[in-house]
């Protein structure tokens, strides 16, 4: 089970200890008038921690600290606010957009920019939710899918997801709280790549990647695969799980893969990619270099897993291929 | 909606699996997204001959959101608010997956019992207690307050 770990109330990760502590700060002084109360009846030994409670001028009047719901209340209304302004999955724009970006901006980010161009043509991007790696990757993946109508991936991922399914399995995981992700993805990949009938429309297929109950729920299959790949792998990813954090292997997965929202980093996109087989480009958009420097180069990383199908391999027009700016991953489209 | 029909796979699997006798979970009769749950204060801590009644709501989006535990008994213990129930612990905010259920949220509220984390209190006078080093303070207030609040409370038999 997830949950045997036991250490759940440990909050490690520094992330989620600032939020969970700062709001807390001012928290009430507990004891109470009904702490008094109680007290009063049984006598002893509570003075020591009591507060000189002179009914009403113990407490000091502060705001009330909001309770946690109510902070993921807010959050929420922000979070919606945000998606007013970014769908999950943007419409595929000219690489010109992202040059527009940068107009008044860096020179060395503008050079690079134009250099971009000269290998690819449009960017589509993605919403900054903490997801984006994960939703990019789905959307790159299912509209590569759509044009190709490769029907050799159907069988093959099933394959893939029914190994993965075996793995939390066997890692304890109950399997009513993941396979419900499972099905929802693979309803994309069979409407993408249908046995039979005519697939979706590109459309339909943004459509769905933004609509949350359809997003979201892919996405969370993908932290899925991901988390169990790490724990199979747990000796081969634990140095680089302690160089990024200072937890164990559970504790990270269980922290930093498994909930929404949180980022990836190289061990997820590893993970990802090995156990699904399939590899992607990440392009980093960087300040590093000059922009005067006439072998100006851009970074790029290629994730290829040893068992990737020849038709999503680099030097491939079938490459999926995201662009990294600090923070965030938008898709990229060759010329 | 997706969220009720996970909410029945584990109302099934509550129901199923009861050999986790610290912990008494069901749903309100009329409503799935209302829960109910008794826990056990664990043995070798102040709260040991406590239950511990909790109200779980479950938001429509469950299982990508985490479900609104509150500690209807008074407790005291740092990381539960003294006047709301309100429980603070990692896996109910930020640390939340779908990969938790129901039933093991109250097993990670059980063990938050057994393990305080004074750094980050609800309870500030609790957590200072602890924080101090006066154990013997926090374990007679926390065991004061089991015996007044939570060793009459027992679970409907279900």
């Amino acid at each position: 089970m997830a949950s045997e770990s036991g250490a759940t109330a440990v909050v490690l990760d520094p992330k989620s200890d600032m939020q969970s502590s700062v709001p807390k700060l001012g928290a009430n002084s507990s004891l109470s008038e009904e702490g008094l109360e109680l007290n009063d009846g049984t006598g002893e030994g509570e003075e020591s921690v009591q507060p000189n409670v002179d009914q009403g001028v113990a407490v000091p009047a502060g705001p009330a600290r909001p309770a946690d719901d109510e902070i993921l209340l807010q959050e929420n209304s922000i979070k919606a606010e945000e998606a007013g302004k970014m769908e999950f999955i943007g419409d595929k724009e000219p690489l010109s957009a992202l040059a527009a970006e940068y107009e008044r901006g860096n020179e060395v980010f503008k050079a690079k920019i134009q250099k971009l161009g000269e290998t690819y043509g449009s960017i589509r991007r993605t919403r900054g939710d903490g997801n984006c790696f994960f939703r990019g990757f789905m959307f790159a993946y299912l509209e590569r899918l759509l044009h190709s109508q490769d029907k050799t991936e159907l069988p093959r991922m099933r394959d893939r997801i029914e190994r993965c399914k075996q793995e939390l399995i066997a890692i304890g995981y109950t399997p009513f709280t993941f396979e419900d992700f499972l099905e929802i993805f693979m309803d994309q990949l069979e409407s993408v790549l249908p046995e039979e009938g005519q697939p979706i429309s590109l459309s339909e297929l943004e459509v769905r990647c933004r609509d949350p109950n359809v997003s979201n729920w892919a996405v969370m299959f993908f932290r899925f695969v991901t988390s169990a790949e790490v724990q199979r792998r747990a000796e081969f990813f634990e140095p680089f799980i302690l160089g990024l954090t200072n937890l164990d292997v559970k504790k990270f997965c269980q922290t930093s893969v498994e909930p929404m929202g949180e980022e990836s980093d190289h061990v997820h996109i590893t993970a990802l990619t090995d156990a699904l087989g399939i590899p992607v480009r990440i392009v980093y958009l960087d300040r590093s270099g000059g922009a005067s420097d006439d072998a100006l180069e851009i970074n790029h990383h290629d994730f290829v897993p040893e068992s990737a199908p020849e038709s999503f391999k680099p030097d491939t027009s079938g490459l999926l291929t995201l662009l990294y700016r600090p923070g965030h991953y938008d898709i990229l489209y060759s010329l | 909606m997706a969220s009720r029909s996970r909410l029945f796979k584990e109302f099934k699997e509550v129901q199923r699996d009861k050999k986790d006798t610290d912990i008494v979970l069901f749903p309100d009769e009329s409503n799935i997204y209302r829960w109910t749950a008794y826990i056990k204060g664990p043995a070798e801590t102040p709260y040991d001959g406590g239950t511990f009644q909790l109200s779980i709501n479950v938001p429509e989006n469950y299982p990508l959101t985490p479900p609104v535990v509150r500690c209807n008994t008074k407790i005291f213990h740092p990381n539960v608010h003294f006047k709301t129930g309100e429980i603070c612990l990692d896996i109910l905010k930020t640390a939340w997956s779908p990969a938790w259920t129901l039933q093991s949220v109250c097993r990670a509220v059980i063990a938050l019992l057994s393990h305080p984390e004074p750094d980050s209190p609800l309870n500030c006078d609790c957590g200072n207690l602890l924080r101090a080093g006066d154990l013997r303070g926090y374990k007679s207030m926390a065991r004061m307050y089991t015996k007044l609040a939570a060793s009459q409370v027992k679970p409907p038999s279900i």
